[in-house]
């Protein structure tokens, strides 16, 4: 039998296929002008401003790694929100133009590409931050260059609270407003509760968020159990869970929400117990991995895609419309969207505020871009379709109106309405 | 004393019993990812780092067949079959060309097929996670639990497909060319054996291993494009302690990491990232002390 394998002379061959010839520089001639041409071709914001410059808006993302599902759908909330300002004459007459960097799901990459943001490509504030532990490694960067750092994903209590700096800002809740919204009625549910939390930052704050909230509350935790961050097999770690209680609550998102709510299912868990969480777990995108599992869980969130109270304004239906028509683009599926569109929308459209209201040229108005976002408050409209919001000055924590759903039939039921002022928790932060 | 209180504290028969069978349940799906590793290494020499990919494009492939079909055992067949056949034209354009050459291009060259169908299935897949539904819904009770007969299942599947291919190793034609090409690559193609093809037809099984592995544990997790990631490292880990190339090895490694594990999550004075850390511990522990793996005589 003859040895099929290739001698190395014939490999390089593979590659190499002769010397350049007369032909092959004038096709490769060809391609260089038709690119080049193409690079002649003003870009749209172009065509729109003349030669205004543009603002920069950094935009840190998990693309690619464990969180990449959640970052692609956050850059479709900022694509859009960034288009409709351009479409509507730019911020103070300036396009605005976004630079994205890839975190690639791991804290020292993004601390990394934070830095080349700021330091090479000279972004002039930056809209973004997805993984908890990825804003908490960058939060000093923003902090040492003097820019403005609008988190619109990052959920971590100790980003406003002990972490807190006068850079950072966050235009959507946190989990010890969450907790104060929710206790109340999980405690109606059942006084006696176990949870379960991904053992990372943004888990364990939560954690003691709704302990400490379920207490003030009247009711007990009589149990908790961490499951470590994208673990694939829960099955040990759930079937520890036993004993005299009422409610399991579940704190996780992204895949291991789709993990626990199968899992937890088919252990009977969800059956034996009350099924209450973080709306994360079963957001629009998780559903259809969790089929007929997630029926009966009930949900606190900030946002759900429905079109029935209190989402049943022109604005909302506006948002959500082209919101389904752009994630239809990245997921022939056709998801509705989810909490990290809406967040990233409304966090570029503070900034936009802030912004004009600041008259901000550029880095050098930093402190009064600061000055212009402490306690602004933002109205529901085309601009905010989740609703009212007030961002706090203390902190520059947001607080905004919460829903509790139950999920039945892969679809939403709103339980209850909580109002804005009725999530309000003390600031706990000290600027430096 | 306070210690060990603290460790055993909550811990019961009953626990005992439910943490067995979650790592024997576990490690066999454990053992289905590693065998089709262990034997592409066996074989090729190759560290496979796209085995993780294979197995999330099995679930994808699932998910599709499913989805026409609505039969999951002809999506496991046909999901199998197609990604068998993926990975043969993988090999042949890509690993092929590499014989020969430095084993480090092998590995960056299948480091980048995993980053190319990663990313390939999260752009034409969507960021949405998908379900397989399982075919069988029931449970049985476990002590407190109602434990799914579906688990039950995988395991049971697992080791009958680890052990058709124990048996067609040991007893068909090509499973002893396979064996020969393992043990004498130069002295099996002296013999006649078309060494290239058996090359070929080993990735194959090993991605189509992957791909099964990918459907049966679809159900549990949910599809999405980093599923592979989870396993692979651990079925990595397998390997190494059971020694490379080592199919029973691989099978026992992955057992015994996995009860390890799970009744590590029941100790109370570790945490739970602590017990994950059990699999790294098994591994320095094998390299330092029994570095050609624990189920493979140490050379003198």
């Amino acid at each position: 039998m003859a040895n099929n394998d290739k001698t190395p002379n014939e490999i390089d061959g593979f590659w190499y296929r002769g010397k350049v010839t007369r032909r092959t520089l004038i096709g490769y001639g060809a391609t260089a002008g038709a690119i080049g041409a193409t690079m002649l071709v003003p870009a749209p914001w172009q065509a729109a401003f003349g030669q205004a410059k543009p603002y920069k808006i950094g935009s840190l993302q998990p693309l690619s790694g464990a969180g990449a599902a959640g970052g692609k759908t956050a850059l479709v909330g900022l694509q859009m929100a960034v288009d409709r300002i351009n479409k509507a004459g730019g911020i103070n007459g300036r396009p605005v133009e976004i630079v994205i960097a890839d975190d690639e799901s791991k804290p020292d990459v993004g601390r990394r590409k934070t830095e080349k943001l700021l330091v090479e490509d000279k972004v002039d504030a930056h809209v973004g931050g997805f993984l908890s532990n990825i804003c908490l490694a960058c939060m000093p960067v923003f902090e040492e260059n003097k820019v403005v750092n609008m988190i619109s994903v990052c959920l971590d209590t100790t980003l406003t609270t002990t972490k807190c700096n006068r850079f950072s800002f966050r235009v959507h809740d946190y989990a010890p407003s969450q907790a104060v919204a929710f206790a109340p009625e999980l405690v109606k549910m059942g006084k006696k509760w176990h949870i379960a939390f991904a053992d990372y930052s943004w888990g364990q704050s939560t954690r003691d968020a709704y302990a400490d909230q379920i207490k003030k509350a009247g009711g007990e935790v009589v149990g908790t159990t961490g499951i470590p961050l994208g673990t694939a097999d829960m099955t040990s770690f759930l079937s520890k869970i036993t004993g005299n209680f009422d409610g399991l609550f579940g704190i996780f998102f992204g895949k291991d929400g789709v993990t626990i709510g199968n899992q937890a299912f088919d252990l009977g868990l969800t059956k034996k117990y009350k099924w209450a969480g973080d709306g994360a777990i079963a957001e629009s995108t998780n559903l259809p991995a969790l089929g007929s599992k997630i029926d009966g869980f009930i949900g606190i969130n900030r946002y759900i895609p429905v079109l029935e109270a209190p989402f049943n304004t022109p604005a909302h239906k506006k948002f959500f419309d082209e919101a389904v028509v752009r994630l239809k683009q990245i997921d022939p599926s056709g998801p509705l969207p989810d909490r990290y569109v809406q967040a990233n929308y409304e966090a570029m459209n503070a900034l936009k505020i802030g912004m004009e209201k600041s008259k901000f040229r550029g880095r050098e108005d930093t402190d009064k871009l600061i000055g212009a976002l402490e306690g602004l408050e933002m109205k529901e409209g085309d601009d905010f379709p989740q609703g009212d919001k007030t961002l706090r000055k203390e902190d520059h924590q947001a607080f905004l109106r919460q829903v509790i759903a139950e999920v039945r039939g892969g679809k939403y039921k709103v339980l209850k309405v909580i109002d804005k002022d009725a999530t309000v928790f003390p600031s706990a932060c000290k600027f430096t | 004393m306070d210690l060990l209180q603290q460790c055993f504290h909550g811990m019961s028969f009953d626990l005992f019993v439910i943490q067995t069978l979650n790592g024997i349940v576990t490690g066999m799906i454990l053992a289905l990812v590693a065998s089709g590793l262990t034997l592409i290494f066996g074989i090729m020499d190759v560290v496979n780092f796209a085995h993780g990919e294979l197995f999330m494009l099995g679930a994808y492939m699932g998910v599709l067949v499913l989805a026409t079909t609505g039969s999951f055992w002809l999506a496991l067949i046909l999901a199998t079959l197609i990604v068998g056949l993926i990975g043969a034209a993988l090999q042949i354009t890509t690993l092929r060309p590499l014989i020969g050459r430095d084993p480090l291009t092998t590995i960056l060259a299948t480091f980048g097929i995993s980053l190319i169908l990663q990313n390939y299935a999260l752009w034409q897949f969507g960021p949405v996670a998908r379900k397989i539904q399982e075919p069988y819904t029931g449970h049985f009770n476990l002590f407190y639990l109602e434990y799914p007969w579906y688990r039950l299942v995988i395991a049971g599947l697992s080791a009958a497909i680890i052990g058709g291919f124990w048996m067609f190793l040991k007893y068909g034609k090509y499973g002893i060319w396979i064996r020969a090409t393992t043990q004498d690559r130069v002295m099996a193609q002296a013999m006649g054996i078309p060494v290239p093809w058996v090359h070929t037809a080993a990735f194959a099984i090993g991605a189509g291993m992957a791909a099964a592995s990918g459907v049966l544990f679809g159900p549990l997790v949910g599809v999405n494009h980093i599923m592979g990631l989870d396993w692979v490292l651990k079925a990595f880990i397998v390997v190494v302690v059971g020694g490379m190339g080592n199919l029973g090895g691989s099978i026992a490694a992955a057992i015994l990491i996995s009860l390890l594990e799970a009744y590590a999550s029941m100790l109370g004075c570790i945490s739970p990232a602590q017990a994950v850390i059990v699999s790294f511990v098994v591994l320095v522990l094998t390299l330092l002390f029994r570095p050609t793996g624990l189920f493979v005589p140490t050379p003198k």
